[in-house]
């Protein structure tokens, strides 16, 4: 009786790893559709609409994204123009203009700071989690009419901001649809809808809808994608607090 | 806000002190806001000059030659302080005296703009960058208008790559903690202010070097004051020599000090700050030093009756500086940061029950000339402008929603059981910014929190970035 299930079993490892390497392979199409590059320089707007559609502010942010989880937000807008956020891997800081000293700054602080809507925007997430393939399902409202693939996304190393995502992409292509993002209580913090661009080649827009208290409405436009490879120096915290130039 | 950390200075205390009038006088000797107006002074002139030429000259050379790039900013701020006079210590005492011997504290209206720009050019092989900062600035106090405009910044810097040199006046911040920072030693900045803004840099020539996880600088800070006296150039006018190393282990930041001053000799620390979980932070710094300055009343017996201030900066011995504290922050967007520390540059318990003795002395002088005595008394407010006592505990509690941010402050100072207690309150718009404050100094009667010549402060300002 055992041998039948051992065999069967031996049989699922290489449907399972199989299937594995297609989550994997789905998330890095999905990746690519919001990124694109291993070394990039993101312009983003961020509209934030009060709950009754009204607006709240709008903020504008350069972020350079390198390899090995490094990237550089700066803030272009008046209200904090000069400001920065450095993300090494699990390690933070905020650079403020008129300082020459970088705060170090946790995981929860930057994920409660604007900052972390440049975060979403560049997120890799193939790098930074593990998925499972739930099925095949109608994509969430106001998509439903179309095919999607549901994965849940569960976070493979410490210092991401939010501890799972279940996410739908296109079934065919495999462009970002929508995704549920829950902090680490399992808390949903946000949900998002990925907007593509006139020819279906680029996510042209997220929108994040916040659940963890205010309801606002966040709309990220994708500017421009460039490829950048920033100096070294760039990512040194002690560096980024001279205010160098960062064109 | 782009991150949920503290910005700006906490709120917390700021030795807001009403000095004698002559001080008073003394320090600030600005002109008024006519004389402002008409003359200006020489420092702000080649400040407002630097930045039109960076903000006019320079985006004309960036149209033609891409080599080039400029960055202009500025916030205009129009801020006003209310602040009540307090009824005890040795200012009052001397004002009940003979009233008019010293000020009262009287409100404030100030208007200012802070004009930021910073040119950089690659025309000449490696990167020069000219960066000015000036503060343009008019204070109401009473019926007049003063000037209290400054340059910020001024400087040359040049990027050799992983070297960078620079020279002029600068703001450079170091250390790690909030309330209290020992190895704060180029910019001695003064904390726990009750509106954030940039500081006044100091002159100074700086060498540093930067890789991917460490740095390097090496500073002569006041360069031209190598040859003065030390009464000419007590606190941050020092020239001094000065040396970071920073190095990132991983969730942790150290930094390594050294220090050593033209009169205050050799000193040295070290300070780290450490993301304990996905809340916590913990920081921690320490400083040993050889000299530092103090003030001191020069020996006055507690019944002598002086025709002088016997008060003033003199060089004191050596000790050890240190401060401990942590923030936490939870998703619920509250933020707790508490913080201890010793101050080891501040006046001793024993030199504070001097003082007190000598103030309980000059009220008892019944049959001295009641002028002679109130003017004794009033100088005795001049070491309540520094730091007061050597150990102090802070905590702060703070609430953020964009674009409110709420704080509630208390700074406790174990000796004597004074506080000081801070609620403060921001909204941030797009680009205007409102801060409202207020702050109360109490506790027992003999304590040196509630014996400051101000009893509490209400501020209001509103600041237009551009």
């Amino acid at each position: 009786m055992k041998t039948p299930l051992l065999a069967a079993a031996l049989a699922c490892v290489p449907l399972l790893a199989t299937a594995s390497a297609d989550v994997a392979a789905m998330l890095k199409s999905a990746d690519r559709y919001r990124t694109g590059a291993e070394h990039l320089q993101v312009e983003t707007q961020v509209t934030v609409l009060q709950r009754d559609g009204s607006l709240d502010k709008e903020r504008r942010y350069t972020v350079f994204v390198q390899p090995q989880r490094k990237s550089l937000v700066l803030m272009r807008s008046p209200a904090e123009a000069g400001q920065k956020v450095l993300m090494l891997g699990d390690d933070f800081w905020l650079l403020l203009p008129g300082s020459q000293r970088p705060l170090r700054i946790t995981p929860t602080q930057k994920l409660l700071g604007d900052a972390s809507t440049g975060d979403i925007a560049t997120l890799a997430w193939a790098d930074d989690y593990s998925g499972r393939l739930v099925g095949d399902e109608p994509c969430p409202a106001p998509d439903e009419r179309r095919a999607c693939v549901h994965l849940a996304l569960q976070a493979a190393r410490k210092g991401v901001s939010y501890q799972r995502i279940e996410l739908w992409l296109g079934k065919v292509r495999h462009e970002p649809v929508a995704a549920e993002l829950y902090v680490h209580s399992d808390k949903l913090a946000k949900q998002a809808r990925f907007v593509m661009d006139a020819s279906s080649a680029q996510v042209d827009q997220m929108v994040l809808i916040d659940r963890l208290g205010s309801n606002k409405e966040t709309r990220v436009r994708y500017l421009a994608r460039t490829p950048k490879q920033v100096p070294e120096n760039w990512l040194n915290p002690m560096f980024l607090a001279r205010n160098p130039s960062l064109e | 806000m782009s991150a949920h950390a503290p910005s700006r200075s906490p709120a917390g205390l700021a030795p807001e002190v009403a000095l004698p009038a002559d001080r008073r006088s003394r320090i600030r000797g600005n002109p008024g806001l006519s004389g402002f107006l008409r003359r200006g002074t020489k420092v702000i002139t080649v400040g407002v000059v630097a930045i039109a030429a960076l903000s006019e000259a320079m985006p004309a050379l960036a149209d033609e030659a891409p080599a080039h790039s400029a960055d202009a900013r500025a916030e205009v701020t129009l801020r006003g302080d209310a602040r009540s006079a307090n009824a005890s210590g040795p200012l009052a005492a001397a004002e009940r005296l003979q009233p008019g011997t010293a000020a009262p504290p009287s409100d404030g209206l100030i208007v200012q703009a802070e004009l930021r720009n910073t040119w950089r050019t690659k025309a000449f092989g490696p990167g020069v960058a000219l960066g000015a900062n000036v503060l343009l600035a008019s204070e109401r106090t009473g019926a007049r208008w003063r000037g209290a405009s400054r340059v910020n910044e001024l400087q040359a810097s040049l990027d050799l790559g992983a070297w960078q040199a620079s020279a002029g006046k600068k703001v450079l911040g170091w250390d790690v903690g909030y309330g209290f920072r020992p190895n704060d030693v180029v910019q001695q900045q003064e904390r726990r202010t009750l509106f954030g803004q940039t500081p006044e840099g100091r002159p100074l020539v700086q060498l540093e070097h930067f890789d991917a996880e460490s740095a390097l600088s090496l500073v002569w800070v006041n360069p031209e004051r190598w040859r003065d006296d030390a009464d000419q150039a007590r606190g941050a006018r020092e020239s001094a020599f000065a040396a970071r190393a920073y190095r990132r282990a991983g969730a942790a930041d150290w930094h390594f000090f050294a220090r050593h001053g033209r009169h205050t000799g050799a000193s040295t620390g070290a300070a780290v700050s450490w993301v304990a979980d996905d809340a916590t932070e913990l920081h921690a710094s320490a400083r040993a030093f050889e000299r530092h300055d103090r003030w001191n009343d020069g020996g006055a017996a507690a019944g002598a009756l002086l025709h002088a201030s016997p008060w003033a900066m003199a060089t004191g011995g050596g000790g050890v500086s240190w401060l401990a504290g942590g923030q936490w922050t939870g998703e619920s967007r509250i933020g707790v940061l508490a913080e201890a520390w010793h101050d080891a540059t501040a006046p001793s318990d024993r030199d504070w029950s001097r003082w007190r003795d000598r103030n309980r002395a000059l009220v008892a002088m019944q049959s001295a000339p009641a002028a002679a005595v109130a003017g004794n008394l009033a100088w005795q407010a001049t070491p309540l402008a520094g730091s007061l006592r050597r150990d102090n505990l802070f905590l702060r509690l703070s609430w953020s929603e964009s674009p409110w941010q709420l704080s509630l402050d208390a700074l406790w100072q174990p000796a004597d059981r004074g506080r000081v207690v801070t609620a403060a309150l921001q909204w941030q718009g797009d680009r205007l910014r409102i801060d409202a404050a207020w702050r109360h100094f109490g506790g027992p009667a003999g304590s040196l929190l509630a014996q400051l010549p101000v009893r509490g402060t209400v501020l209001l300002a509103a600041s237009l970035a551009l």
